[in-house]
């Protein structure tokens, strides 16, 4: 019964992960050469950032939109921000 | 003696000798801060004075603007966001604004950057007993990264280190092994409170001002010394209690701000003299006017500061609100074509469009020069020439069907409506009757306005002291040295713990008596705690230990002594319910010198000799006769008559029509509705 409601097969991977593209930099805070891209959740939503491996500095942060081509309609109404 | 208060735009200088006022004032210098203050005590001459007052708005002005020296932070592993999260509160105009972000989140402004804050496997419990101990291994790598990014100081605040400071003595160890040169603070030694949120924000603070102020100071006390001062160098503290400057280093971030401060306890210095226990404080700057309380003599103070919204230090600090209202507000148009004054500012550049540095849009300083008010050629002790003519220009160039002859009116009685209804709020916050109070108007533009509040509330008077302008840095010599410790631990009080509080008392008490050597020989220990009923999430400050020892007998006292602090602040009162104390504090105060008002013998009120005739425009439907006074001609009784005019070398005081002002002893003058049929 439960093989028919499964949809999806069960993982292999232990757990979930964001893949972690290298990325050819110099982190500016450290000195430290191991910089990857990647989306991380943070305060404000997702965010594609390019951070250092050594120190976490962020080299580069843009928003990220969490579903991807797909923009909510309600997303497109301007709004006051920026407090 | 010498006061110094440390503006963002000037830097001013008093000293008094023998009883007489000398003030400079210097350009502030953001790159070398110390130059000015030293500037100022050279051209004042600073040589033999006993003492030297500091204030400054550095600290915060770095803070605010977020001028920061890189500084990294470490906490409990699993807590490093702690200094996002603040206390959780949102503004009340903030509450349904899904957009709304903390000043100091990590996507606006904050103080340490993410990356800068780092976890660390250790943990206590809340009782002191170690659940993990402190990972050395971990703790090494984690500042060796933080060394690479070249910080200069360090901040630690473990969770429960208030209980037990063993783990963050460790790290401050590791730190100087590992990071040699870079400043450390550590929450234990800092503020030891409860309530991780303020620790790590004061220990935060703390290091940035450590960075900020070690340089400074002992640049300042060589330089001082160079100049012939062989006195003491104070620092005041956020409300306004001085610290010699090595003391004040230790624990820094009690100086981060302390101009206000120094206003109301100036206010309270004066009010012993002359015989008012109970004063609103309004201190009317270009800006804004902060207005504050002094109920019996005292200043509200509260255990905390709050530099920006919920970024709280646990700083002793004496409440200010302030009200966006000042000499410098401007005047707009509103969309209904009304006008409205502030809460935007001219500044000190350009200014009001009389000073004709530029400024285009009308002022409240513009509208009382209009009025005939202001001399415009004695402005600032003669410093500026005011131009009416720009004046005039600016308010005709307003957008609005209000008559000219009515904006300039309207400008004047919102402004003054403004802080009337900002005191009023303050006193209706304490639940005090606003007709046993007096108003004390200071800054250069309290005497000019603030005598008109009496006509919208019910004070019993208003004064304006002598030096009004300068009456915030005359505060600095008015007061004395505070020295406290604190310590928190959540204990309910009754006969079983009483051997606990009074050991926590006797500890800080033998702490504090060690730090001060011999100074504190002979000098009594105020007892204080914060507490509250079992259950509650906050607390009443500053409840009074009765005098004595603390035991299982004379605890029933202290608990006597937290229900009246109860019912004195909420208006009522729950004596069967078991009252816990959060936090406990002992204070020594070591009497400084201060300024000496000389009182005058008591006279017979009389009529002023005026100095001559002015004709005030604006004020009623026609323009109106009124008779003006120099004020250092005006002698203890002097009596004026309002409408009428008094001046003096930086400031102006405005009596309007129906009230009279009378020359107290000390030269404060005492304006009051003039009673019916009065003549």
């Amino acid at each position: 019964m439960e093989d028919h409601v499964q949809t999806f097969p069960r993982p292999q991977a232990e757990r979930l992960y964001v893949e972690r593209q290298p990325v050819a930099a110099t982190c500016p805070e450290c000195g430290g050469s191991d910089v990857r891209a990647y989306r991380v959740l943070s305060e404000g939503g997702w965010w594609q950032v390019e951070k250092c491996q050594d120190c976490l500095a962020s080299l580069r942060r843009t928003p990220a939109p969490a579903l991807g081509s797909y923009v909510p309609l309600g997303t497109t109404v301007p709004r006051e921000t920026g407090r | 003696m010498f006061g110094v208060d440390v503006g963002g735009t000037f830097t001013d200088v008093v000293a008094i000798r023998d009883g007489r006022v000398e003030v400079t004032k210097v350009p502030s210098s953001r790159v070398d801060p110390a130059g000015s203050v030293v500037e100022g005590a050279r051209r004042l001459g600073v040589a033999g004075s006993p003492v030297f007052n500091h204030a400054s708005t550095m600290g915060l002005n770095a803070v605010l603007e977020r001028r920061l020296p890189k500084i990294g932070f470490l906490a409990t592993e699993g807590f490093r966001d702690i200094l996002d999260r603040g206390t959780i509160h949102r503004p009340l105009d903030a509450q349904t604004d899904p957009a709304w972000r903390r000043t100091f989140g990590d996507v606006s402004r904050p103080l340490v950057p993410r990356y800068l804050r780092r976890g660390i496997r250790e943990r206590k419990t809340a009782r002191g007993e170690t659940l993990f101990p402190l990972d050395e291994a971990q703790a090494r790598h984690e500042l060796e990264i933080l060394g690479r990014t070249g910080v200069q100081g360090i901040a630690i605040c473990l969770i429960n280190a208030y209980v037990d400071p063993e783990h963050e003595l460790r790290l401050a160890e590791l730190v100087h092994e590992v990071l040699p040169g870079v400043e450390v603070s550590i929450s234990s030694a800092t503020s030891p409170l409860a309530k991780e949120y303020e620790r790590a924000s004061t220990t935060v603070i703390d290091v940035i001002m450590k960075l900020l102020f070690s340089d400074y100071a002992k640049q300042l006390d060589s330089e001082l010394g160079a100049l012939g001062f062989d006195g003491q160098l104070n620092f005041a503290d956020c409300a306004a209690n001085l610290l010699p400057w090595e003391e004040a280093l230790e624990r820094p971030f009690r100086i981060l701000f302390a101009g206000p401060a120094a206003g109301t306890v100036s206010s309270g210095h004066l009010g012993r003299v002359i015989g008012r226990q109970h004063l609103l404080c309004a201190d009317v700057g270009g800006t804004s006017t902060d207005v504050s309380i002094i109920v019996d003599g005292k200043p509200f103070v509260q255990n905390t500061f709050e530099i920006e919204h919920d970024l709280i230090i646990n700083a002793l600090s004496t409440e200010v609100s302030s009200v966006g209202a000042g000499g410098g507000s401007l005047v707009t148009v509103g969309t209904s074509g009304g006008l409205l004054v502030g809460p935007g500012s001219a500044g000190a550049e350009p200014g009001p469009a009389c000073y004709g540095r530029g400024g285009t849009q009308p002022t409240v300083t513009d509208a009382v020069l209009l009025m005939g008010v202001l001399d415009p050629n004695g402005f600032a002790g003669g410093e500026f020439q005011l131009d009416a003519s720009a004046s005039e220009a600016a308010f005709l160039a307003l957008d609005t069907p209000v008559p000219y002859d009515e904006r300039i009116r309207t400008t004047y009685r919102l402004a003054v409506a403004h802080m009337a209804e900002e005191i009023l709020n303050v006193a209706v916050r304490h639940g005090v009757d606003i007709r046993d109070f007096s108003l004390m108007a200071y800054g250069a533009a309290g005497g000019m306005l603030l005598p008109a509040a009496l006509d919208l509330l019910p004070l019993k008077e208003v004064i304006v002291p002598p030096n009004p302008g300068l009456f915030s840095a005359i505060g600095l010599l008015s007061t004395d040295q505070v020295y406290y410790e604190s310590e928190s631990a959540y204990v309910v009080f009754g006969a079983d713990t009483a051997e606990g509080i009074a050991a926590v008392y006797d500890r800080m008490e033998a702490r504090l008596r060690e730090r001060l050597g011999p100074v504190a020989t002979g000098l009594p220990v105020r007892r204080s705690f914060d507490g509250r009923l079992v259950g509650q999430g906050w607390e009443i400050p500053f409840v009074q230990l009765p005098d004595g020892p603390v035991t299982a007998e004379s605890l029933s006292a202290v608990i006597a002594a937290f229900h009246d602090a109860y019912e004195a602040r909420n208006g009522n009162r729950f004596d069967a319910f078991p009252v816990e104390g959060v936090t406990y504090r002992v204070e020594i105060v070591v009497p400084a010198e201060k300024v000496d008002y000389a009182l005058a013998a008591e006279t017979e009120p009389f009529a002023a000799t005026p100095e001559g005739t002015l004709t005030l425009s604006h004020v009623a439907a026609e323009p109106v006769q009124a008779e003006w006074y120099s004020r250092e001609r005006l002698t203890t009784g002097a009596t004026v008559v309002g409408p009428a005019v008094i001046r003096e070398q930086l400031s102006t005081t405005y009596i309007p029509p129906g009230q009279q002002a009378v020359v107290g002893r000390v030269g404060e003058i005492v304006i009051t509705q003039r009673k019916e049929g009065a003549k």
